[in-house]
């Protein structure tokens, strides 16, 4: 998604990234980033918090519009939650017992293949998925 | 490595004595979380992320209370047959799509995010507006922060080849935003 933001910058269209993983978007390098420090899934808000949602919305607009140069990355400033204990979860291998650790060996195997399959399905139609 | 239960962040006597956050609670160090994870879970070569010393940045010359804007997201259209899509999917890669798609801004669609590597343990994906901010975005132009929405969104493929990211995806991107005459452009990452 940096990717388009760059391509759609270079032509002349200003744009904004919703996102939450900051050093990820920051690594790539964009012009503008709303940065919402949430899980992996929520650049646009909390569920169900329709307020958040809409602050959210708000906040990439003002990004969009004030940012005063590229690599602007300006934090969203509501949390997730007060302990921010999920930061320690996400492929964190410290977290992982050695039979989780198999689990999900076995487990990505069989998705590659059907990612494999799926592929070669889309591109055979060539058509909007 | 321990099969004890691990550490769950701890708040330190500095915390305590200046009000400092625990260590744990700084932004999610993604790249070496997931770099680390490719190489005890044997997955083969790291993801190896784009990375540029240059970018661009067009000024903003209209204020964004008159600008047609467009959205842009990783959802995948929600696809019969292709397995769990969530509310609370384990990654699925049937769900995944490797083509550029549109859809009208006017109306709601449902898109998921069951393909794409989302955190599966602290999001549930039952709430699209916390992935997809079209309606917050019709609501937005209602209420006069922006222009309008334009015509239509696309959502852009989570390809793992940057080749065809750069030269197909994001060329084919460009040229729609390009048709809709957006303004601007709002990309909703994950």
């Amino acid at each position: 998604m940096s990717l388009a933001a760059r391509t759609l910058e270079a032509a002349g269209i200003p744009t904004v990234v919703m996102g939450c993983g900051k050093d990820i978007v920051e690594y790539v390098g964009v012009p503008r980033f709303l940065f919402s420090d949430f899980p992996l899934g929520n650049p646009a808000g909390k569920p169900k918090d329709k307020a958040s949602q809409a602050a959210t919305l708000a906040l990439a607009l003002r990004v969009l519009e004030t940012a005063p140069g590229p690599r602007t990355t300006v934090q969203n400033p509501i949390r997730w939650n007060a302990d921010g204990l999920w930061k320690l979860d996400f492929s964190n291998v410290d977290q992982l017992s050695k039979e989780e650790i198999a689990r999900r060996r076995a487990e990505f195997d069989k998705g590659k293949e059907i990612a494999k399959q799926r592929l070669a399905d889309d591109r055979k139609k060539g058509t909007a998925a | 490595m321990s099969t004890s239960e691990p550490p769950r962040g701890s708040a330190t006597s500095e915390s305590d004595e200046f009000g400092f956050a625990p260590d744990h609670d700084e932004p999610v160090p993604y790249r070496k979380r997931i770099h680390d994870y490719y190489v005890t879970l044997g997955f083969g070569t790291p993801y190896r992320w784009a990375h540029y010393a240059d970018v661009p940045f067009v000024a903003v010359t209209k204020p964004v209370a008159k600008m047609r804007v467009a959205l842009v997201t990783t959802a995948a259209p929600y696809k019969e047959g292709a397995g769990d899509q969530g509310p609370g999917a384990s990654y699925n890669n049937a769900a995944k799509f490797y083509n550029l798609y549109s859809g009208d801004s006017s109306k709601d669609h449902d898109l998921r995010i069951s393909h794409i590597g989302i955190d599966r343990k602290h999001t549930t994906a039952e709430d699209i507006n916390t992935w997809f901010p079209l309606p917050a975005l019709r609501d937005a132009a209602k209420r006069g922060l922006i222009g309008e929405v334009a015509p239509r969104f696309h959502g852009l493929p989570t390809n793992r080849s940057h080749k065809t990211t750069l030269d197909v995806d994001c060329q084919d991107l460009l040229s729609r935003v390009q048709e809709d005459r957006a303004d601007a452009a709002i990309i909703a990452a994950n």
